[in-house]
Formats: structure tokens, C-alpha cells, sequence
């Protein structure tokens, strides 16, 4: 049993977060899987939009949830969410643009910061498969279509309608053909 | 304002014990503890607005936030394998009806405390320990925090679970922060700063919104010690003047990484908006059993006279 750390204040984060993370296996070790990640949260905040292995991507996807919402909570004249933003972000024209734009971006959203969508794999094998992370608000297309209730449009109403009135006559004829059926007999 | 100093991180030293739920022992222990860092944080937040009656207005209740600072158990355990929202429900109810029986008051490591707890086998049926709190820890009705005291040359310390029904009086003698949020290094140290008369008296606080943080820096003795403090980054210490081969190995032992590690940091906290709901619901029970605790005291000299 564990008290937890009062020292830092957090937001919550909007993504599904593991309870342990993924050790990122490398030749500097725990120094060395901190390295790849700062490079692929760079890359994010960069491009906005990139494809990668499932794994980094899903530890990098919290880590850049992490920044947004420090830099979203404490803005940029807080000591310790500057030097966080600092050490991720391995271009300084970054940090303006994580304090200058996605912060403004991103200041209202009820919903995470990045989209994590599973990529094409190459069959067969058994390693790993790709990954596109995105920050959400990107300039490109979207990548999945959007998904509308057809339900209510007009052309379905009436085709509904039309099907209920197909069967509802075709009920009718049944049953004057039985009742005609059972008279005779 | 409080003050926040930088803490230091160490290692579980000797194995942790086990104790029953309700009983409390005499050991000399250590047990394990999440590594912390501090920043300085601007505690000034707006005046914790209060629910009105008025239902079309949507207002909220909120805790100030010191709150996370003076009931750090009401926080739940943050491994979130053993997480479950209606267990720490239940707990904060528990918490809050053995609050109403007896007055746990705030108290930060550092503070010095006398606990009186029944005990069948003393002859006065009450057993009274006073020390010096130097660590706390547990979540829920779990919470615990260790006193310790050199009693006839010889150092006790003593864990209590502080919803223990078998607790009687938790009395603060004297209120203050020291600079390390955990002080296990005054088991290496001279006595002198482990030493407190089992007959002392309440200390009146001259200001009554600041919690003082005392400044000592603890002289230790000549190695070897129970931990290696010069791995810890201790700031109540003095100078522990090792050979630089120490600093050395320290050095490339430690992990300067993981201050930057933000994922590490979330796994090991509850985020602010749930520690806002927590307070929030048990706020206003507390506030409420502060109040009628100065109401007694205050018609107490009345009712004696």
C-alpha cells in the first residue's frame, strides 16, 4: 500500500494508460527508451501525423498526452513544465508551437489530444503491427471515414416506410386468400 | 506559505513486518516508500465556494487544496491493479465515522506526537508513547505512521495505523514540516535528535495558518549506517564528508532520467480532477467535525466552572 505522491498536481489523462509500461528494449537501457521516445514525440508534434510500430507508439502516445496536458494546465511560465517540454522536445521551434499552438488547439477538448489507429501489417509474421498516431485537429484528410447516423435521412425514412407498406399489403392478401380458403371449405 | 523542500529517494532496507490490522508492536523497522519530488507550487486558489440552496445556479462544492497536504490517506493507492472505486468508497465512509469518534489531527513528518492506545497487559490499561513522526504512508483505513524516540539509551519506534480502534488519543505536541518528507536517517544519527521527554507538553502554535518548516541539518554517526544516505539526495543532513569513491558510485548508480519521465510520474499519483471529487465528498463531513471539536473545546473551561 502506497500514498500517493502529493508533490505534482496532474491532470487526467483521456487514453486507456497500462498499468506497467513497456520496457522498450535497447542497448542504454531505461536511459536509452526515454531517448526513442523523446525522438517519436518529437516527430508527432512536428508532423502531426506519423506510422510507426505499435508499441512505441502506444508509450509515446502517453507521454504527448502528458505534455499537452502540463503545458495545457500550468501554460508556459511554469519552471517545471518548461524544462518537461525542453528535454521531450528535441527542436526548441517545438516548444513555441506546443505553447503557441496546441495548447490554444486543444484547450477545450473533452476528449484525448492524439488518435492512435492500427496500420496496414505485412503478412504473414509475427512481430508487431503498424501504427499512425496523430494529434487530433491535423490538417490532412481524415483517416477513417466519418461515421453519420443514416437512420434518419430522408430517402431511408421513405424506404422504410415503403417496406412497412409492402408487408402490411402482403399480410392483407395472405389473409383474404386464407379466409377465402376456409370459407370453401 | 508552506514550503516545499526537495526530497530524497532511497531503497527498502531491511524487510517490512507485518502486523495485524489492530495491533500495534514494538519494532525497530523500515518500511517501503515511493520515491517524491517536490516543486514549488502557487497554493493561492480561489475561496472553496459552498452549495447553496438555490438548485438552478449549478455550483460546486470544492475542497481547498490543501486538503491533499492534511488527509493524504482519503487518496487512494494510485497501482491501478488494485484499484476499485466502491472499496475506497466504502473506506472514505469508515474513515470519516471513526474521524467522528476521534480527532486525528493534521500532522506532517516531522511533528511531534504522543499516541495513547489501550493495551490489556499495561496496569493502567493505556499505553502512551510520545515521538517524533518520521514517516507516513498507507492509503484508506490502512494509514500508518511511525514515531520514534530514544527511551533509556535505547531507540524504539513504533508504527500505529491511525484508524485503529484501539487508538484512544493522537495528540500533536508540536506541529511542524522538517525538510525531508521521510526521516529514517535519524536511526544513523546521534540520539540527541531522536530524543524527546515522554512528559511533554502541547506546544501553542503562534500562527495558526502556516505550518513552520524546521531548518535542521541532523549530524550522523560514523559509518556504517542502515542505508546509503549518500545516494538520497537528503536535505536535513549535514555534510556526511565520504571519500569521493562514494560520491562516485552514486553517481553511476543513479538515474537522472526518470525526473523526465512523465508516464512514471502519472502511474504513481491520482490525477487533480479525482482528487478534487474525493475532497469534495468528504469535505464538508470534515469541516463539520472541525467545527464541533472548537465548539467543545471553547464551552469546555465554560462547563468545568
Amino acid at each position: 500500500m502506497n500514498q500517493a505522491d502529493l508533490s505534482k498536481l496532474v491532470s487526467a489523462l483521456r487514453i486507456a494508460v497500462k498499468p506497467k509500461p513497456r520496457p522498450l528494449s535497447c542497448p542504454e537501457g531505461p536511459a536509452g527508451r526515454l531517448r526513442k521516445l523523446r525522438a517519436t514525440v518529437t516527430a508527432l508534434v512536428k508532423y502531426e501525423r506519423i506510422e510507426l510500430y505499435y508499441p512505441r507508439a502506444e508509450e509515446a502516445q502517453g507521454y504527448a498526452e502528458r505534455l499537452i496536458s502540463d503545458a495545457i494546465r500550468n501554460g508556459d511560465c511554469h519552471k517545471h513544465t518548461m524544462e518537461m517540454a525542453d528535454y521531450w522536445l528535441n527542436e526548441k521551434q517545438l516548444v513555441h508551437k506546443l505553447f503557441k499552438v496546441l495548447v490554444p488547439r486543444y484547450q477545450n477538448y473533452n476528449s484525448s489530444f492524439s488518435r492512435l489507429v492500427l496500420g496496414p501489417n505485412s503478412y504473414p509474421g509475427y512481430f508487431a503491427g503498424t501504427a499512425i498516431l496523430e494529434l487530433k485537429g491535423n490538417p490532412f484528410p481524415a483517416l477513417q471515414p466519418e461515421t453519420h447516423n443514416y437512420h434518419y435521412w430522408l430517402h431511408n425514412v421513405l424506404l422504410d416506410e415503403a417496406k412497412k407498406e409492402f408487408r402490411s399489403a402482403r399480410e392483407e392478401r395472405n389473409a383474404g386468400t386464407t379466409e377465402s380458403v376456409t370459407a370453401e371449405s | 506559505m508552506l514550503r516545499r523542500a526537495v526530497l530524497q529517494t532511497f531503497r527498502q532496507g531491511l524487510a517490512q513486518s507485518f502486523f495485524k490490522r489492530y495491533a500495534v508492536s514494538l519494532t525497530e523497522t523500515t518500511v517501503t516508500h515511493q520515491p517524491i519530488e517536490t516543486s514549488n507550487e502557487a497554493g493561492e486558489r480561489s475561496v472553496p465556494t459552498q452549495k447553496t440552496g438555490d438548485e438552478s445556479r449549478n455550483t460546486v462544492v470544492v475542497a481547498p487544496p490543501e486538503f491533499r497536504f492534511m488527509y493524504p490517506e482519503f487518496l487512494p493507492d494510485p497501482a491501478m491493479e488494485t484499484r476499485n472505486r466502491l472499496r475506497e468508497k466504502l473506506e472514505r465512509m469508515d474513515m470519516l465515522q471513526r474521524r467522528s469518534v476521534i480527532e486525528i489531527p493534521e500532522f506532517y513528518t516531522g511533528s511531534i506526537m504522543a499516541v495513547t492506545v489501550a493495551d490489556a497487559n499495561s496496569p493502567n490499561k493505556f499505553a502512551r508513547f510520545v515521538g517524533i513522526c518520521i514517516q507516513r504512508g498507507g492509503s484508506g483505513l490502512r494509514a500508518w505512521f511511525i514515531l520514534r524516540n530514544v527511551v533509556d539509551k535505547q531507540g524504539v519506534e513504533i508504527l500505529y495505523e491511525m484508524y485503529c480502534p484501539l487508538i484512544q488519543k493522537i495528540e500533536v505536541l508540536r506541529l511542524e514540516r522538517r525538510l525531508d518528507e521521510s526521516l529514517l536517517y535519524l536511526r544513523d544519527a546521534l540520539p540527541e535528535y531522536s530524543t524527546f521527554p515522554l512528559d511533554m507538553e502541547p506546544e501553542r502554535r503562534l500562527n495558526n495558518s502556516v505550518v513552520p518548516i524546521n531548518p535542521l541539518k541532523v549530524k550522523l554517526r560514523p559509518r556504517p549506517w542502515l542505508e546509503r544516505w549518500e545516494r538520497q539526495n537528503l536535505q536535513g543532513v549535514e555534510d556526511l564528508n565520504l571519500p569521493q569513491r562514494f560520491y562516485d558510485k552514486a553517481e553511476k548508480v543513479a538515474k537522472p532520467w526518470e525526473k523526465y519521465d512523465l508516464m512514471l510520474h502519472y502511474r504513481k499519483t491520482i490525477p487533480a480532477e479525482e482528487q478534487e471529487k474525493i475532497f469534495a465528498e468528504v469535505h464538508s463531513q470534515l469541516q463539520q467535525q472541525e467545527l464541533k471539536r472548537k465548539l467543545r473545546r471553547r464551552r469546555g473551561p465554560d462547563n468545568e466552572q
